[in-house]
């Protein structure tokens, strides 16, 4: 009894280790990958390799408020369940990708899934059914975002300040679409303060979010105390994927950059090494 | 059938007990920290990589390379490629022909010359080539401080003497940023009542790894929060990410269970 | 002659007949505008409902709980709609709705 209950015992630290969450170091991705996401809901089943989405070229055209709340994206891959027939019938991906839209310096944005495909059509279904295949792409990482301000971890691209100067101009309307509305109140910034001593405390800038995000992106599925301090939460929520975390780790930038939030220095705090 | 259960229990016992960073197995001291890449060099007709840590713990600080650089921290997961080397990243960030390290410039990695049997592409595709780490290493440990095992130097020691001046800042990768300030040092209790306490100090171990390699990947912020023992470090988690591989391996057990006992 | 013309006209008018009876047979033509403009109302109506979530926080409770008693009106009109209009504006009532529900929530503090 005393053997079998050892070798139990044996096998459960194993799995246990092999299914540890913690204490091994992922490996970070590439600028270019930051921000992917792959999307097998039917690709493969209806005989196309997986879609991949990269992030950086949408966000340097256009704010996360309108595809994620006019065109309707869920915030995690496979929850929007699209169908070549959303495409084609001009929701989801094909509110652009449809052969017809046009925005300045692109041309017309090619179409999404058609009913007939010719030999042809190969190569634009893999423009976006590329998991796994050697497909050139056509806008190159690198080259795109040559003039862009740099910033470490992520996309290594300081997004805000790329926008503050100009060097990418977000379109947050689309015909059809977007609802007309009045511009949106500014929104005060607010102080969170750390919960372990000599952190610095985070200014958060309702400003910067509302800017790209409007308000149903975050409200109330992401943060859903309506008032400040109703919701607890620390860092490890935010490394989970939850509150910030459903954004900053995944498309922007990633909370493993400290005092990108926590920039409220403590007062009197003693200089480390 | 007892015999035969034992059998069985060893059997796994042992399986269990095998990974590729056996502390049983000492290693020499100039190859303690040693990574071999072999995850393309091979299909491309070269040796593959042996990357030597101490040659550039010498020279620059954890934090720059794993944390800055984007390297992983487990053997061939960063997947190089020469592509990618070429383009400036991972190896490429120093090796690219141009950075200068004490008025040297550094040679480039995968430079994209036809010539396989570049002698430049030794220096590091060298598995079984003609490569004098050993020698190298022996000129450099001369003048180090020493301890047990590992590479046999206190590498603490000599950066806080100044024999070695480990840089955590890289023009075009790093970006600064306003210090935390480093949390205190702590004490970890042992798991068994034989064995002291462990005085975990942030401040040594922040010098060479910042906040971001350790935080929040390989141990949660929150103490407390994961319960790990001996078995997990051994196997290569938490401690042992680095401590058994590139840093002091555990088989010195008194280098961190310094609390008093009695 | 005559007849010729006669059953001309009648041929004309039971194809203007069936024509206009041809989007919804029993109602005819009216009820075939109807449909039409119905079919845009409750885009009008989302429009209409949804546009106001910039401002939330300038309503009054009692301007918030109309909107979101709208948004709970206009959903099973949503809920009709076709399989791919219906997955996207269902989500987008959502949004809307639940955003609209918040900021009452946190003036009511209810």
């Amino acid at each position: 009894m005393k053997k079998s209950f050892f070798l139990f015992l044996i096998i459960l630290v194993c799995s246990g280790v092999a299914l540890a969450q913690t204490g091994t170091k992922k490996k970070r991705p590439l600028d270019f990958e930051y921000g992917r996401v792959v999307l097998n809901n039917y690709s493969e089943k209806a005989g196309f390799a997986p879609a991949v989405f990269n992030h950086w070229l949408h966000r340097a055209k256009f704010t996360c408020r309108l595809c994620h709340v006019d065109i309707g994206f869920a915030m995690r891959a496979g929850a929007t369940d699209i169908k070549a027939t959303d495409n084609m019938s001009g929701y989801y991906c094909g509110t652009c990708h449809n052969g017809k839209t046009l925005f300045s310096g692109s041309g017309k944005v090619f179409e999404a899934c058609s009913k007939k495909l010719s030999a042809e059509d190969g190569r634009r279904c893999e423009r976006c059914h590329s998991l796994g295949r050697n497909v050139k792409p056509e806008y190159e990482f690198a080259h795109f975002t040559a003039k862009f301000p740099k910033e470490r971890f992520g996309n290594g691209i300081n997004w805000e300040q790329a926008e503050a100067t100009g060097a990418i101009k977000l379109v947050d309307f689309l015909e059809g679409v977007s609802i007309k509305r009045p511009a949106l109140a500014i929104q005060k910034d607010m102080s969170i303060d750390a919960k372990m001593e000599g952190i610095p405390a985070i200014i958060f800038s309702h400003k910067k979010h509302t800017v790209w995000n409007g308000c149903e992106l975050c409200h109330p599925e992401i943060f859903i105390g309506v008032k400040k301090g109703t919701t607890k939460y620390s860092m490890v929520e935010i490394f989970e994927g939850k509150y910030c975390g459903a954004c900053h780790g995944k498309v922007a930038f990633p909370t493993i950059d400290c005092q990108r939030c926590h920039t409220r220095q403590v007062v009197g705090s003693e200089k480390p090494m | 059938m007892d015999y035969l259960q034992r059998i069985v229990i060893l059997l796994i016992l042992l399986l269990a007990s095998f990974d590729e960073a056996d502390a049983r197995r000492i290693v020499a001291p100039h190859n303690y920290g040693r990574v071999i890449i072999a995850n393309y060099s091979e299909r491309a007709g070269l040796a593959p990589v042996v990357f030597n840590h101490w040659v550039h713990r010498a020279q620059y600080t954890c934090r720059l390379c794993h944390v800055d650089i984007g390297f992983a921290m487990e053997k061939g997961a960063t997947k190089i490629t020469a592509a990618t080397n070429k383009q400036g990243l991972y190896c490429g960030s120093c090796h690219n022909g141009k950075y200068t390290y004490n008025g040297k410039t550094v040679f480039a990695s995968c430079s994209g010359t036809t010539s396989r049997n570049d002698a430049v592409c030794e220096r590091c595709h060298s598995l079984k080539k003609n490569s004098d780490n050993e020698g190298e290493f022996k000129v450099f440990m001369e003048k180090m401080p020493r301890k047990s095992l590992g590479n046999g130097i206190d590498w603490e020691a000599a950066e806080s003497s100044g024999l070695i001046k480990p840089i955590d800042f890289l023009e075009g990768v790093s970006v600064q940023r306003p210090p935390i300030k480093a949390q205190k040092d702590f004490s970890i209790e042992a798991n068994v009542a034989w064995m002291s306490d462990v005085i975990f100090s942030h401040k040594k171990h922040a010098f060479w790894n910042g906040c971001e390699v350790c935080h929040p990947e390989i141990f949660p912020i929150k103490k407390g929060a994961t319960r790990y023992t001996m078995l997990e470090i051994d196997s290569g988690q938490y401690c042992g990410v680095c401590h058994d591989k590139v840093a002091f391996p555990i088989l010195d057990c008194q280098r961190c269970h310094t609390g008093a006992k009695y | 002659m005559r007849n010729k013309r006669g059953s001309l006209a009648i041929a004309l008018a039971a194809a203007l007949v069936v024509l206009a009876g041809a989007p919804v047979f029993s109602d005819g033509i009216y009820a075939a505008a109807a449909a039409a403009s119905a079919q845009d109302d409750w885009k009008k109506e989302f429009e209409d409902i949804c546009s106001k979530t910039q401002d939330s926080m300038s309503f009054t409770p009692d301007e918030l709980k109309s909107l979101v008693g709208r948004c709970d009106a206009l959903k099973p009109r949503i809920e009709k709609l076709e399989e791919t209009q219906r997955k996207v504006y269902l989500k987008r009532l959502q949004m809307c709705r639940d955003l609209l529900a918040f900021v009452l929530e946190s003036k009511t503090g209810k």
